[in-house]
């Protein structure tokens, strides 16, 4: 030791002790760590008192840290995690659920209706998917209040209300939210970890979202959707994020969270709002031309249902009023109707009908069979083409009974009477004249009678013995028929006609044709004189008859003869 | 003037006026039907304390009377700022409820600021509590009041000094 080391000795001696023990713990690696950790845990705590100087120091150092211990032995952590993480990805994927079962259903429920096809167009142009869409346009309800609500003391951080929400003291109703919240997760759950999310009261919905340090608690009107809940998450990790500690250690003073309200006035904004009833009533376009197209084709299908409706209705109507025909069915097949049923020959056809109806032949198909109608139009029809029908008579069948009406006369009537009975449907035959008819009948069979009395007075021949000298037999027949002839002339004439004589002269061929021809004509103007003679005053032609130099010259008394021919005129005709 | 709100509850046996010193002290914000259905009703009181600069907010927590604190009273306590104590002083056992009641409530949650309230003074000649009693339950609360529901004896006094001690509580805790 030298003197100077005595010295110091003597002046510093105590602190020298103090400065080498200090040395000593400077240069000692483990002994300044023991002094560390010994004031480590103290220092933190009031570092951390003090600001947040260390928390920022730590950050990064530690989220390094945190994050390497995780890559190299990510087993620990992850079991570490597990309690928290089961839970968690549970109420997500739970949550997840709900949200997209209340899309499902809602999309479903809005895809089929007018308004739905609007809104799909709509989200399709906007390229937003059409549940989210629909959530959008659905969902009507309103945030009205929000209470952010310590969760370590109940106590209210901060409130914010819209301005038609009424309520009297928010830290009440904030407690008071705590106080049932702790109610019923000691009551209801069992390890405590169950918390109130939601209530229902009449037209409000209460929804909690818990957070680590407060729960955000709202007051919504109306039905609000799933995914409001995300958002109202978002607001309060917005919340935490900005006022977290300040929160963590909250004991009433509000000034200690400044500006909360602003962050809960965003809840207030969660809203979906009924349409304006302006822009309810007013309709797009496309959607008006699509309700016109289908209104229009709907009313064309009515319509055209109504008028086949009609012309069914008007057509069997026609086919049932119809004599000879029996309708038992009429439908349409397709775009034409079809008829089946019966049709008597004598009835018209049902394509006749049914253009009387104007309905053409493509529109019309039938189907009939065959038979004989009992109808009296029928029957009085086919009575008509059995019998034929004279001049001025007409059937009629009533109550089986066939009346035949017209001049009918005798000889008709009993060819009538003799066959009705094979006509089916008639039992009698009634025959009905009026007076003039049965004149007419008279007059009729008079002027046969005359007919026949002139048939029968025409072509008679009468002979001579020479020249024009009829024989005696000739002579009394031609006085007969002259006297005849003048009763049926005086006959006729009552009916307005008269006959015409011609009196035609006959001479064998002896003799020669010049001299013949003369003879013939005196024989003829013999008979004329005859006939005028006896009182006959109508005109007389007399004719000779034509001889030939050819003939043979042989002596025949038969053709020494005069021949009277007669012919009904009009007497009318002949004036 | 700073706003200060502070949780403060109302505790003690059956029957010793709770209620009725809330009812005293403040506009009923619930009913009292919430107390025999969830066993808590909340009310609120603000008091001004000039001399601290504050305004005090006080959410009242009535909790049901019951000779057995459960889970769910227990859990009602949490995050309490104070404690109103309450004994009826025509029943002396309930003194020795509130005075167990305070030694698991420090347990549980902390020491805060207590205020005893021994009731039905109006009642005072059918008491039962000698000043020897009264003495040694000055120990174990911050402030004692000999109070009436029925006349308000005393009860605004309680409070306010509770309110006080509340506030001098968190004044020091910031600092």
């Amino acid at each position: 030791m030298t003197d100077l080391d005595k010295l110091k000795d003597l002046l510093f001696g105590a602190e020298k002790q103090v400065l080498d023990s200090i040395s000593e713990r400077v240069e000692s690696r483990e002994l300044r760590s023991a002094d560390v950790a010994d004031i480590l845990p103290e220092a933190i705590r009031t570092s951390h008192r003090n600001g947040r100087d260390l928390g920022d120091a730590l950050r990064e150092p530690v989220g390094e840290c945190l994050q390497q211990a995780i890559r190299d032995d990510p087993k620990t952590y992850s079991d570490a995690l597990y309690p928290v993480m089961g839970p968690a990805i549970r109420k997500s994927i739970m949550h997840a659920l709900r949200t997209f079962t209340q899309q499902i259903n809602e999309a479903v429920e809005q895809s089929l209706t007018p308004k739905g096809l609007q809104w799909r167009l709509q989200a399709w142009r906007a390229g937003v998917p059409f549940g989210d869409f629909v959530m959008q346009k659905t969902l009507l309800y309103r945030v009205e209040q929000a209470y952010l609500i310590s969760r370590e003391n109940g106590l209210l951080v901060g409130h914010a209300q819209h301005e038609v929400a009424r309520i009297k003291d928010s830290d009440a109703v904030s407690a008071m939210f705590t106080a049932i919240q702790d109610f019923v997760k000691e009551s209801f759950s069992p390890d405590r970890t169950g918390r109130l999310e939601t209530a229902d009261m009449g037209e409000f919905t209460l929804w909690a979202v818990h957070g680590p340090h407060a729960l955000l608690v709202c007051v919504i009107r109306g039905v609000p959707p799933r995914s409001l809940r995300t958002e109202l998450s978002a607001i309060l990790e917005r919340i935490h994020f900005r006022y977290g500690d300040a929160i963590r250690i909250y004991s009433g003073e509000t000034a200690t969270v400044p500006d909360v309200e602003e962050e809960l006035a965003a809840c207030l904004r969660l809203e979906a709002k009924q349409q304006e009833a302006a822009s309810q009533k007013r309709v797009s376009l496309p959607l008006l031309a699509i309700l016109l197209l289908i209104a229009g084709a709907i009313g064309y299908f009515l319509v055209s249902a109504w008028l086949q409706g009609q012309k069914l209705d008007q057509l069997t109507a026609a086919l049932e009023n119809t004599p000879g025909l029996y309708v038992t069915d009429v439908r349409m097949d397709g775009q034409r109707f079809l008829v089946r049923g019966m049709r008597d020959p004598l009835a018209p056809t049902v394509a006749a009908v049914a253009a009387a109806n104007g309905l053409t032949d493509d529109e019309i198909a039938a189907d009939m069979q065959a038979f004989h109608s009992l109808d009296p139009t029928l029957i009085a029809e086919r009575a008509a083409l059995r019998f034929g029908s004279p001049d001025g008579i007409s059937f009629v069948v009533e109550d089986s009974r066939l009346i035949v009406s017209g001049p009918a006369s005798a000889d008709w009537q009993n060819e009538v009477m003799a066959s009705y009975n094979a006509l089916s449907g008639i039992e009698s035959v009634e025959f009905r004249m009026t007076p003039e008819e049965q004149a007419a009948v008279a007059r009729v069979v008079e002027l046969r009678g005359l007919a026949e009395d002139v048939r029968q007075l025409n072509g008679r021949a009468f002979f001579f013995a020479s020249g024009a000298i009829l024989t005696e037999k000739s002579a009394r027949e031609l006085n007969e028929m002259t006297s005849q002839l003048n009763t049926t002339a005086a006959a006729l004439a009552k009916f307005g006609k008269g006959l015409s004589v011609s009196v035609t002269g006959f001479a064998d061929p002896v003799g020669g044709v010049e001299v013949n021809s003369a003879i013939a004509m005196r024989r003829a103007e013999a008979i004329a004189a005859v006939l005028v003679d006896q009182g006959w005053g109508g005109t007389i032609v007399t004719l000779e008859s034509p001889l030939n130099e050819t003939d043979s010259p042989i002596i025949d008394p038969g053709m020494r003869r005069a021949v009277v021919e007669l012919q009904s005129i009009d007497l009318e005709t002949t004036q | 003037m700073t706003m200060i709100t502070s949780k403060v509850c109302i505790v003690g046996d059956f029957a010793v006026g709770k209620t009725s010193v809330v009812e005293r002290f403040v506009n009923n914000q619930f009913s009292e039907k919430y107390l025999t259905t969830i066993g808590v009703k909340v009310d609120t009181k603000e008091i001004d304390l000039p001399h601290s600069g504050v305004q005090l907010k006080l959410i009242l927590w009535d909790v049901a009377g019951s000779d057995q604190f459960g889970e769910t009273e227990f859990a009602y306590l949490r995050g309490a700022s104070g404690h109103i104590f309450v004994a009826d002083g025509t029943r002396p056992a309930t003194l020795g409820t509130v005075q167990k009641l305070g030694v698991r409530i420090d347990e549980r949650y902390g020491r805060k600021p207590s205020v005893l309230l021994i009731n039905k003074h109006d009642l005072s000649d059918a008491w039962d509590v000698t000043e020897q009693i009264i003495e040694e339950l000055k120990t174990d609360f911050d402030a004692l009041f000999l109070t009436s529901a029925k006349t308000g004896a005393d009860v605004e006094n309680a409070l306010t000094r509770l309110a006080e001690l509340i506030i001098d509580q968190t004044l020091a805790d910031q600092q």
